[in-house]
């Protein structure tokens, strides 16, 4: 099967064959057409052709590899060289990437287009207010496929900073998905950076994990929020415990503050805090959270109830966590300090 | 080295009640990866060829066979990989890129062969000077962080990977640690965790290459030890097994990712040692050889490596000991 060898528009070009030994492409046809293509490919580089041929043949072999880093690089190449119509290539990308889902290169390929793509439009509001709705409703796309996919949200992190999206749209967009899917950690993040790293309300270079004294308290009021009603959709899902905690932070406030809010998903048992039995717990997390708030004002005792029921009823994987955290608070030695790799794997014994 | 799945699949036996590492197949199934050239995936995986070789290789050392590969062969390939620029691409006529040279970099370390790059290499001045002026040349000096090739692309990966080829090329003087430190420094998260670049999504295998820039930094004191061990630790699912963030599925991969970096913070006791071997264990294929991410799944040689680091880090008998530090 042979796309090139005979054809006109090629008939200049000598095909430069794989030099890998012994052991050629097994006999199958399609296998022989991505030969064939590459070793156009290995010769059009050769030569430092840039030219609309060069163009269909990166085409071409990308629909057969798409992780062919090279291909791509030198199909850029070409695309700057000829001036070619950068929306064009979104338009072409755009149906490689949703039919390759765990490509990386693409979305490489696309911030080397949007960075080309900038300087012409970033005076013309109508056209960058094309490419923002055209971007977003892509990526809506590709979230309908794989909503945590962590090459797209790289993407649209750069396009924010890029296109300086911290807007209303953007968090409407971001709702969306978290009301589909309220388990998308990658959705959480991604709010967390369009609320705390919005130029107009932050300070800039603020750490994430700093408190920033320019956030408003009506944004910090409405983030709380956001989270805390997250969880009583889905107690046990993380993310917006992390986020809770999260926005807290940012906003200087004490985890204290939410203790009635997190009580509501851990109901003691009748001795109350002296002994494991008879509790209510509906969420880990918000056990290790009532636990950190209860240890931080110094109530002890609460603590260590919480840490022993999540080592050894609710979270018992991790038991190792949580009798650190108990015995850094009664003030005991633990293998932590000190003896570290050697004691790590207490309890182990192989093949028992 | 193919990079092509199969032909094993994970836990396709039902194993003995004490789990066993089968080190003669996963040799063999190493071995073996290189001759399945008649195999289209062999080819369209060429763009990671390099990285397989330094996956295969790292598993075989572990494994205690370092000689299952010739090791002239292995020189000669890596070295055929280099360009004039003194970076290394992913296999012969690919362009040169950061994380290749690191593998390579890593590879000739392994085997002991920098007199052979001394000799051969490419690049300004040559040998190692060579490859050290090309990873140097990749750094950003205002930010610090390192582009993973001509083409600018910035990702904290690339700071370790140029940091660890520099490492052990004994040229870290070269660079500018300090800046690339402060920038891993701006990627931590609210969560604790690291991601690809400040504000990215916490990730266990950016947060392998944080800490690990971090260590051959000498900066582990910048680490927030605490908070980061418990976002770690809470990567151990049911079945025993490491995801790499939360709510996603568990992945052999992890359990180097994720164990390593507890590891790098003295953290590793934190998780159920024994309930992520036994996960492990049953991620290989014990007669055909190699690991797959999870049970049921078709093997290759990426959860091959990272399965078996996964074990040697638990010190699992058999293994040789490996120092994630």
């Amino acid at each position: 099967m042979c796309y090139y060898e005979g054809s006109p528009e090629w008939d200049d070009v000598v095909p430069i064959e794989q030099d890998d030994g012994e052991g050629a492409l097994a006999q199958i046809a399609y296998s022989e057409e991505y030969a064939e293509a590459m070793s156009y490919l290995r010769a059009v580089m050769a030569s430092n052709e840039h030219s609309p041929r060069v163009l269909d043949l990166t085409s071409h072999i990308i629909s057969l590899n798409p992780a062919h880093y090279t291909v791509w690089l030198y199909r850029a190449r070409t695309i700057f060289a000829l001036a070619s119509p950068i929306e064009e290539e979104i338009e072409w990308v755009n149906e490689i990437a949703l039919e390759n889902q765990k490509n990386y290169q693409i979305w490489h390929h696309r911030q080397l287009l949007i960075d080309r793509l900038y300087p012409a439009i970033s005076s013309k509001p109508g056209a960058l207010q094309k490419l923002e709705d055209e971007e977003r409703n892509f990526m809506t796309q590709m979230f309908d496929e794989d909503s945590k996919n962590y090459h797209v949200w790289s993407y649209r992190q750069y396009l924010v900073r890029k296109l300086s999206l911290f807007n209303d749209a953007e968090l409407a967009s971001i709702e969306a998905l978290l009301r589909k899917d309220v388990r998308n950690n990658s959705a959480w993040s991604h709010r967390f950076f369009i609320v705390f790293s919005d130029p107009e309300i932050s300070t800039k270079s603020s750490p994430a994990t700093a408190v920033d004294p320019k956030i408003p308290a009506d944004i910090i009021d409405r983030e709380i929020e956001f989270a805390k009603a997250a969880t009583f959709e889905a107690p046990q899902n993380p993310s917006p415990w992390n986020y809770l905690r999260g926005v807290l932070r940012k906003g200087g406030r004490e985890l204290a503050s939410q203790e009635s809010f997190a009580s509501e998903f851990v109901i003691p048992g009748k001795d109350k805090f002296e002994s494991p039995d008879g509790e209510e717990v509906r969420s880990s997390h918000a056990l290790d959270f009532l636990a950190d708030s209860w240890a931080k004002k110094g109530e002890n005792k609460k603590a260590v109830w919480a840490w022993g029921l999540l080592a050894n009823r609710y979270d018992r994987i991790r038991k190792g966590y949580w009798e650190w955290r108990k015995a850094s608070l009664e003030g005991v030695e633990t293998e932590d300090k000190g003896k570290g790799f050697e004691a790590k794997l207490e309890g182990l014994s192989v093949g028992s | 080295m193919s990079l092509a799945s199969g032909p094993g699949v994970a836990g396709s036996l039902s194993l003995p009640e004490e789990l066993q590492l089968a080190i003669e197949p996963h040799v063999k199934y190493i071995q073996s990866l290189d001759s399945r050239r008649d195999e289209l995936e062999y080819w369209l995986t060429e763009h990671l060829r390099l990285n397989g070789l330094y996956w295969g290789l790292t598993a075989l050392h572990l494994l205690g066979r370092p000689d299952a590969l010739p090791r002239d062969q292995t020189i000669q390939f890596v070295l055929s990989c280099q360009h004039e620029n003194g970076g290394f691409g992913a296999a012969p006529g690919h362009d040169a890129h950061l994380l290749y040279t690191c593998s390579a970099i890593q590879i000739l370390a392994m085997i002991d062969a920098f007199d052979v790059l001394d000799e051969k290499g490419k690049g300004e001045g040559g040998g190692r000077e060579g490859v050290g002026k090309y990873i140097s040349s990749l750094q950003n000096q205002t930010t610090g962080t390192f582009a993973g090739d001509e083409w600018g692309e910035e990702d904290t990966r690339f700071i370790y990977t140029a940091l660890n080829a520099l490492s052990l090329l004994s040229m870290l003087d070269i660079v500018n640690v300090d800046r690339a430190v402060e920038y891993i420094i701006s990627c931590e998260n609210f969560d604790g965790g690291y991601g690809v670049s400040p504000a990215a999504e916490s990730h266990s295998g950016q947060i392998f290459a944080c800490l690990g820039a971090l260590s051959i930094a000498n900066r582990m004191d910048t680490v927030n030890v605490d908070k980061l061990g418990r976002w770690l630790s809470e990567r151990q699912v049911e079945a025993g097994g490491l995801n790499g963030r939360p709510e996603k599925q568990e992945d052999v991969c992890y359990s180097w990712w994720v164990a390593s970096s507890l590891t790098m913070i003295h953290k590793l006791h934190w998780i159920d040692g024994k309930k992520l071997t036994n996960f492990i264990l049953k991620c290989q294929d014990p007669k055909e050889g190699g690991f797959a991410d999870r049970p049921g799944d078709m093997v290759d040689v990426f959860h091959t490596c990272f399965g078996v680091a996964g074990l040697a880090l638990l010190e699992f008998p058999g293994l040789e000991e490996i120092d994630a530090r």
